[in-house]
Parts: C-alpha cells; structure tokens; sequence
C-alpha cells in the first residue's frame, strides 16, 4: 500500500501547518480550500449521473448495472461470467430475499420456468421468471425478516441494555425489531424510514416506534455516583448515539472528533458537539401503544399501590434515620399496607403495551468538551448539521431538541451520503462485498467505490422511485451482473482475487440466521410466526433466529449459539458480518443436542421404505443441496453406512455429516 | 501471561506497602491524605490491624496475611505507585482489564492472542477463570469487543471445574471415539469432493482443518483439566482452596500454550471479593488466607519447572484503599495510589518500583497508569503497544489508546 502511504505523508504535513493550541480544541479550523485535501474527496461531491457506458456486443446487458460492470470487466481485459444454472440462482435468490432455502417443490417449479432451455449449461435465466420470483419472494412476509435483520445490525439492536451489570431491562424491544420487519415488507420509502427513526416521536405513534433506534442503545451509568465518572457515562453514552447516528445514516465517523478534530476528514469537534447537543435535550422513555383510557385505568390501579408502598418506605426511613428498629406496631403497620398493596395489585390491569422511544426535554447547545471531558467546557456548539455536508451556512436546529431538523438534513436530496450509504448496504447483502468496501466509512479513510458511476446511477434510481428498497432489489437483482455464476476463474482470481471487477458472483458462507433457519427448514420443522416478544433460548426453539433474544454483555443462551457463528456483539452498529471458521463451530456441528436432533428429523422425513440406499440419499442431496449425488459420493454414504448401527441410528449420523457440510453452509 | 486478578481493591497499607507513619499519626487527617475518595470520608489516619515481618534476600515488608507470598518475594517486581481515573469498581475494573473504563473494547487477553496468535490451536488462547463468582463486568474482562471473534476469551467455573464450561459442546453425549472419527472422516471425505469442484476456496480448506481441530479439542481440553496425575507434592504445594486449584490449572494451561490466564479472585459468591474492606478492613486476612498458598504455590511451581521466566505473572486489583478510615475499622476506594506486583516474565525479581507518599494514600514517585502497566505487559510479551493496532470505525485502536509508557526501569 505504497500509495496509502503517500497520502497520510501529505495529510500530516496539512495538519500540521495549522496553528493550533494543544490545549485547545480546535473549531472550525479546517484550512482554506486552497489546502483541503479532503475537499475534493469523492464520497461528498453531489451525486453525479453520468451516462451508462456502452458495452460491447454480445454481451448480456439487461439494465444500466450490467453497462457499468461489464464496461470495467472490459477495460481490464476480462469476460463477463456466465450465468449461473437455474438451480443454484433459485436457491441463491431463495437465500438471499427470505433467507430460507427453497422446498423440493419450490426448487422443481421455478427451475422449470427459470430454464431457458439449454439445461445446465448455463444458458439465459428467463427474465419474465426470474422478475416474477423475485417479486413472489418480496411478498412474503419473511423477506422483512430477512432483511430487516440486516438493517437490526447497523441499528446494535439489543433486547437488554448496555452497562457493566446489562441490566437495564428493555421488555419492549422487540416492538422496534417489528416495526424494522414491517417497514421492510410493507416497502415503507427509505427517507421515511430513516425519519421515523431520528424524530418519529414527531410524526405519529407508529412513527415513534422507530426512534427505538437511539431508545434502545446502550445507556452507560456510574457504579458509585463520582462526579468524574458521571461525566464520562454521560460522554460515553451520547458517544453512542453520534457514532451510530453518523456510521450508520451517513457513513462518517464523527466520533473521532470528540476530543480533537477528525484527523483527516473535515469534521471539527465543534460539529461533534453541535450532534451530540441534539441527542443531549432528548430523553428516552415510553409511548403507549393503548388507548389513553387504558394507560389511564392503569395509573388509577397503581396510584394507591404507590402511596401504600411510599408509606411503607418513610415508615422505614424514619426508624433507620433514628438509628432504631421497627416497633413491633410498626412492623404490624407495615404488614398491613403490605398485604393492602398485594392485594391492590392482583386486581389491577398488567401493564400496557408500550414502545422503547426518544422525546424532547429541552433545546440547548453543548459547549464542546475538551479532551472529550465534559466538566471542562469549551466554546458553545451551536446544533446544526455537519459542515462537510451542509456547508458554512447552516440552519440552526432550534426546534426543541432539534431531531426533526436533523432528521430533514439527513434525508435532504442534496445530501449525497444518505442516499450513496443505503445503496451500498443494499449492494453488500445482494453480493456479499459492497462496492464502497467500507460501508459504514465513506471518509478519507474509507475505500473508494469500486464502480463509482453505478454507485451514483443507483442512488439517483432509488431516489426517483420515490427511495422504494423493493423497486432496488427488483433493479439488481434482475441485472445479468446478479445472476453470475460463482465459478473460479484462475486467470481472473490472480489478478483480481478481491473479486473487486465482479468477474464472478461471491460464494457466501451464510451467517448464523441463515445457517439455523435453513437447518429447521429443510427438516420440515421450522415455526413461521412472524413477530412477537423475544425468545430467551433460541437454540431450544423452532422459531426464526431473528426471534431469538439477544444481549450486549453477558452472553444470554441465544447469545452463545449466535456469536459461535460471528453474530455481532450488539454495542456498537455493525456494517458488515464477518465469517469467521473456528473449530468451536464444528464442536457445534459434531456435538450439540440441536445437530442430533435435526439430524434425527431430516432421517424421520426421508424415511422410506426399504429400497436401494440411493433411494434415500437423492432426495436428502436435492433437498440440501439442490442436485444428484456424484458416484463418489454415493459410494462415500454405502461406505459410511456399511458401518452399521451405534448408540446412534447410521442414517441419522450419516444426515448429521450431510447437514454439517459446506456446501449446505454456502450460498453459490 | 497469568494475571492474578484482585477485584473489590485490595489495601496497599495492610499487604505489600507498609507505612508505619500511620500508626504515628492514627486518628489524624494530615493535609497529605486529604484527598477525596469515592464516599468523601473525612476520618483520620487507621493504622493496619496487621503485622509486618521482613523477608527475602531483598528484605521486603510483608504483612502476616500473605506468609506464603512473602517467601517469595526475591522473584517479585512490586510497583508500589499505580494509579488509576476513578474509585468506582466496574469503571476502574474495566480500565484494569480493558484499558478504558467501559466495556467497549477489547480485553487485554484478546488483543495478546490478536497480537500473538496461537500456540496450541487445541486450546482457546485466553481463558478467565474464578471460584463461583465472575468479577463484576463479566465477560467484557475476557471479551474480544470488536476483534474477531477467534480471540475471545472462555470462562471455566473453578466450583464446578467442568472442562465443558470453557468450550461448549466437548461432548458427543452417545457416540465413541471411534464412531466420532468415521463421522469426521466422511465429513472431510464429502468436504474435499466440494472444494475439488469449487477449485479454490481458502475458507473451504481451513474449514475442513477446522473440523479436524476439533475433533481433537474434545480430548484434549479434558485432559488439561486433570490434576489427578500431579504429584502429591505439587498439589500440596498449592493447597486445596478453589483459588489455588484455578494456580494450577493456570500452570496447565499455559504450560500447553494457552497465553494468558485470568483468574480472579473471589469469595462467598461476592463479584468484588476484596470490597468487604469497607467495614472492616481484619476481613482482609480471610481473603488472603484463600489465594496466598495457590500464589505461592505458581511461582514456585513456574521456578522448578523453568516456566517462571516466559510467563509473566501479574498480581493485583483495580485500586487500592486509602490509609484513613471509613466508620470506625473500614477503608474507602483509593485511586491515587496503589500496589501491583508482577513477577517472571523479564522482569527483575526483589526488586521495588515508585512510591506513594509517607501515608500511602497517593501515588509519589514514579507515578504509574494503568496504561503504563499495559505497555509494559505487552513489551514484556513482545509487541509495542503502539502498533498493536486494530481498525475499527474508521480508526486505529489500540489497548492503551494515546497514552502508556514501557517501564523499563523494572524490565530485567
């Protein structure tokens, strides 16, 4: 990374000639144009709709994302990839939208119609079929699961709270974690979605569901009330809320200007401070998802329980404050209201339903903290947007806390980031490597998109679809790029082994929902309820994982199975998941009471009657694996199964090593 | 690396920092000690309840409740002058383990196997281990935050002594070796067919080495965990309380390349074990009574096997307590100074580094951070701290962030 190098050379020498006070931080000093390296920097120049490019003849061209990547294959000398064969398409298209694999029926369908006719040579997909599953697939109600969960990374969705004891109880999480599925499903537009999430407390109670996005972060708290550590939990927890809110929405990493200026974006700790001055006059609580009637009728049933038990308290306080014990009418007293308030509370509704939610509770700046220190005060940080995207003549965000101000700037056409940001995450999901490879990281450090031009065609598509995800999905996914095969190619894999040209569709290890839902899938068991409270023990259920029940500390039972398989660690938003191969994983596998048992459902469902062994093991490959068994692997069960039986039936531990495989663990 | 972890904050005046000027001075408030600590107490000077003997070629002062430790102190490196950022547990316990007072980032064991790697992949390489309870913040003390996930730590339940609570599933609850082994054969047999027809896949091959590590993690875990072949003479050695069998399985561990230990202490299921000295600082002889022999028991057991000097023992809690008094026999939090004391490992044995002032209350000469110590740990290690760096939200991190100073003034 010579180059890399050359960069930071010339950065340093550019933050270093400016004057500045170490003792100081320094605002607004970013230099003049004529020195800003950073300002020609590509990720904050407006979209820039530049002409699809023309692709040769021949090639397979369905829409503008094939001009642009077979044009770059071009001028590097390459091929386009052939198509995939309709089997693995189905079951990569399948995977990809729903997360679940297709059933033999399903599989045996839309092959037939998929097939243009040259069978598994790898002829055209038939557009008019492949258009329609998709479509079929963005109906079902598990395609927001699916994707949802996606977007539940980026927001460190957790259904417990943050700090050392994590036990900050968060009962109703689980209601933004269906909010985020039914916005998917129902195509709610991405400008909207981003809205509610930031102010939605000022649209409407649907709305304000979706400020579970910052309600549901981590809030750190002291361990003992000193004032230097009260004033670092506060700073650590509005850290939170600017990091995710700048990672996440715009891909900048704002946090790092919290004690000094970004070192190499043009983001001074002012306009840290003029963020965190938003998040700092906003409180989180809850909003009754009930008619007022019914949260009235429940605080009338409490009031007289609370005024018994604060009875109760001072009773108790006065004797301890006189250094006494209870009287023994006293200690009667007590017993009394006690059982008055037991009573009282056996009779009174159960509590509401209610969402997690931001509101405001009040409207000043911050003053910059210095060294990140907020009890030593700096100059006032008016809140407004970033300069980096808004320029020196900002609004100011005077409207209460100033969120829906915020939330206005953030989703502003004008704004390139937003827009460039989701289009890349989009793109993540559907290949597996995004086209800026740094999703969350479109600074100076960040990478440069790989296909810039199709990076902006898509994000000014998705803005005049009216910022319509499913109207994106449609628009990849029918492209010739999406339908690749994934096959190795030696000659390209040596001069492009990072796959950044997109000769070829990345093969995917599935992450650890996908891997679960599809295990339950094909042996028939898996339990399709959308939505609902959280499940405390995934491992043992039948559920979607996306339902399982998820922690940012101590690893809750669902916890332990999903970081096994590089589920993210909740306390800080997550781009992108990381495949990891450990050997813990094949103790898992090889071990875990949850592979015996879908080893023994998968050889329950294929029982047949006695017949010759392949009988039972295509279907076993067609189900798993959407093909026939080789000779080889024929031979390879006879040879296993000859073993015969064991405290384990051999078919089952024979299923159990099929289910274990990396073909089922990969999408192709 | 085997870090004998003291959470609750252990006092310096009554263990390893005698001050005998406070016995001159008891019931004063001498200006020098008018510092505020966590529950701004403003009583007077409380001398040790404890008496000090001399010990060692080095004539170090050790107080009566570590006799064991005490004949060890010519290998031992005391840093009499640590300091740390607040008196609160969890803050100061995370800064101890994390270097930053929020569980938000990487332990000191994992970013070691980050910086390190592995030296018996049948192993995990960090393991963090207590009697009954963990320290308060749980597994962020062995947490790998945003590192990957292969250097997080695994936590073994020294009660229960379980081999499978540090990796889960070790077990085929029904099948033999045997059967397992022709189960794994098939497994890679099916393995390599699929990688053959997909070419190259480098996750595909060490997927199937993988699968072949583990197999043989679930014999070889168990075995680490069983003392029963030791001698008599070294489990004597230790002594038998649940703190000094987690000595000895540390010596197992680390002996079979795990590369750090951490075994905290703990007591009566209580997450801050030395926190009982709020009210009476005497209950301090119970809880060194339960480690002193297991300590003393590791760094001979470490000697006479040759391990002492490639593995760096580090003793010590997230603060100390202050030398006046909190009711009548208590002592508050004390962050402005503090004893830890490392030993092995390069450092220099008999051997005492900085000060806290006549009182002991705060850190004097050659002031250390708990960043500092960090540095050094790693130097001692191997690796600079500096460029032990992870990017993560679009910047490097590191374990001791811009701060850390290498104490070579106690490297050997």
């Amino acid at each position: 990374m010579p180059g890399c190098a050359v960069k930071f050379a010339c950065l340093f020498v550019v933050f270093f000639a400016v004057p500045a006070r170490a003792d100081e931080p320094v605002a607004d000093t970013s230099p003049g144009g004529e020195l800003d390296p950073t300002e020609g920097h590509w990720a904050w120049q407006p979209l820039c709709r530049v002409p699809p490019p023309k692709a040769e003849n021949g090639a397979r061209i369905h829409n503008p994302i094939d001009q642009f990547v077979v044009a770059a294959l071009e001028a590097q000398g390459r091929m386009q990839p052939r198509p995939a064969t309709a089997p693995v398409f189905v079951r990569r298209v399948f995977l990809d939208l729903i997360g679940l694999p297709p059933t033999l029926d399903e599989l045996r369908q839309w092959v037939g119609r998929l097939d243009g006719g040259e069978g598994a040579g790898g002829g055209e997909l038939k557009g008019d079929a492949v258009a329609e599953l998709i479509d079929t697939l963005l109906n079902r109600p598990q395609y927001g699961e699916r994707w949802g969960r996606h977007w539940l990374d980026v927001a460190r969705y957790s259904d417990t709270g943050g700090w050392t004891h994590d036990d900050r109880p968060l009962p109703n999480a689980w209601r933004y974690r269906d909010w985020v599925v039914h916005s998917f499903n129902t195509d709610l537009p991405y400008d909207e979605f981003v809205r509610s999430q930031i102010a939605g407390d000022k649209i409407d109670r649907e709305a304000s569901i979706g400020t579970g996005f910052f309600a549901l972060g981590p809030t750190y708290a002291s361990d003992g009330g000193n004032a230097a550590s009260i004033a670092q939990v506060v700073g650590e927890t509005l850290d939170d809320r600017v990091d995710t809110f700048s990672r996440a929405f715009l891909g900048l990493t704002v946090s790092c200007a919290r004690c000094h200026d970004h070192k190499f974006d043009p983001i001074p700790t002012l306009d840290y401070y003029s963020i965190a001055g938003v998040f700092n006059n906003t409180g989180e609580g809850e909003t009754p998802l009930v008619d007022d009637n019914t949260v009235q009728v429940f605080h009338e049933h409490q009031k007289p329980i609370n005024e018994l038990l604060e009875k109760i308290r001072k009773s108790r306080e006065t004797a301890t404050k006189a250094k006494r014990e209870l009287t023994e009418d006293e200690k009667k007293q007590i017993a009394a209201w006690q059982k008055e308030a037991d009573d009282l509370k056996a009779k009174a509704p159960p509590k509401y339903d209610f969402a997690h939610t931001l509101h405001d509770r009040s409207s000043v700046d911050m003053a910059v903290a210095l060294r990140g220190n907020l009890m030593e005060h700096g100059p006032a940080a008016p809140r407004r947007f970033l300069k980096v995207v808004a320029g020196d003549d900002r609004e100011l965000f005077t409207k209460g806390s100033g969120r829906e101000q915020l939330a206005t700037a953030v989703v502003d056409p004008s704004n390139p980031l937003t827009v460039r940001v989701i289009v890349n995450r989009v793109w993540l999901h559907h290949f597996g490597k995004a086209l800026v490879r740094t999703p969350s990281n479109f600074g100076m450090l960040g990478e440069r998109p790989t296909h810039p031009g199709l990076l902006d065609w898509l994000a000014s598509a998705l803005i005049e679809s009216g910022w319509s995800i499913k109207s994106l999905h449609r628009t990849i996914m029918t492209s010739a790029t999406y339908q690749s095969t994934s096959a190795f190619d030696e000659t390209a894999f040596a001069s492009d082994g990072d796959n950044r040209s997109i000769w070829r569709m990345n093969p995917r290890r599935m992450d650890a929902e996908t891997w679960r839902d599809s295990l339950l899938a094909v042996t028939g068991e898996l339990d399709l309820t959308v939505g609902g409270p959280a499940v405390a023990d995934i491992v043992g259920s039948n559920r979607r994982t996306l339902y399982a029940k998820v922690s940012r500390n101590n690893p809750l039972a669902s916890d332990k199975f999903l970081r096994l398989f590089d589920f993210p660690i909740p306390r800080a938003t997550n781009a992108k998941r990381t495949a990891n191969v450990i050997p813990q994983q094949f103790l898992f596998m090889m071990n875990s009471q949850f592979m015996l048992n879908r080893a023994q459902a998968l050889a329950d469902r294929l029982q047949t009657e006695s017949g010759p062994i392949a009988a039972r093991i295509e279907p076993a490959y067609a189900l798993l694996y959407g093909r026939r068994p080789s000779e080889e692997e024929l031979r390879a069960a006879t040879d296993f199964l000859a073993s015969g039986d064991s405290a384990v039936d051999r078919w089952q531990r024979y299923f159990q090593v099929l289910l274990s495989s990396n073909e089922f663990m990969y999408i192709r | 690396v085997i870090q004998l972890f003291m959470p609750g904050g252990p006092s310096q005046v009554d263990t390893f920092d005698p001050k005998p000027m406070i016995a001159k001075h008891a019931g004063e408030r001498p200006k020098a000690v008018d510092l505020p600590t966590l529950f701004k107490t403003t009583e007077g000077l409380l001398p040790s309840p404890f008496s000090f003997k001399q010990y060692g070629n080095c004539g170090k002062w050790v107080s009566e409740i570590f006799p064991h430790t005490a004949r060890c102190v010519d290998d031992i490196c005391f840093i009499h002058s640590m300091h740390t950022d607040i008196p609160e547990h969890a803050g100061a316990m995370m800064m101890f383990n994390l270097g930053h007072l929020q569980p938000s980032r990487p332990s000191l064991g994992s970013w070691l196997c980050y910086g390190l790697g592995t030296e018996n992949q049948e192993l995990p390489g960090l393991v963090a281990m207590s009697p009954r309870a963990q320290p308060r913040g749980k597994s962020a003390h062995w947490g790998n935050a945003f590192l990957p996930g292969a250097y997080s730590g695994v936590y073994a339940n020294l009660h229960s002594m379980k081999p499978e609570s540090i990796l889960r599933d070790l077990k085929h609850p029904h099948l033999k070796r045997a059967e397992q082994r022709q189960q794994a054969d098939l497994l890679a047999r099916l393995n390599r067919l699929d990688l053959e027809r997909q070419k190259q896949d480098q996750k595909l091959e060490s997927s199937i080495q993988a699968a072949e590590m583990a197999f043989r993690m679930q014999f070889a875990v168990p075995d680490a965990f069983d003392t029963t072949r030791e001698s008599k003479a070294t489990l004597e050695l230790y002594g038998d309380s649940e703190f000094a069998k987690g000595c000895l399985l540390a010596r197992r561990l680390v002996e079979r390349g795990v590369r750090m230990v951490q075994l905290s202490h703990s007591l009566d299921h209580y997450d801050i074990a030395w926190d009982t000295g709020h009210e009476d600082i005497a209950h301090h002889r119970v809880l060194a009574q339960k480690c002193d022999q297991g300590i003393a028991g590791l760094l001979r057991d470490l000697k006479q096997r040759g391990l002492l000097d490639e593995t760096l023992v580090v003793w010590g809690g997230e603060f100390g307590r202050a030398p006046t008094s909190q009711g009548t026999t208590g002592r508050d939090h004390d962050h402005h100074g503090f004893t830890v004391w490392m030993a092995g490992g390069g450092v220099k044995g008999g051997f005492s580094y900085g000060t806290t002032d006549q009182f002991g209350l705060v850190a004097e000469e050659n002031p250390v951070h708990v960043h500092d110590l960090h540095a050094t740990i790693l130097h001692l290690m191997g690796l600079d701290h500096e460029r032990l760096t992870y990017r993560y939200s679009g910047r490097d991190f590191s374990l001791t962030d811009v701060y850390g100073r290498v104490l070579h003034e106690v490297i050997a």
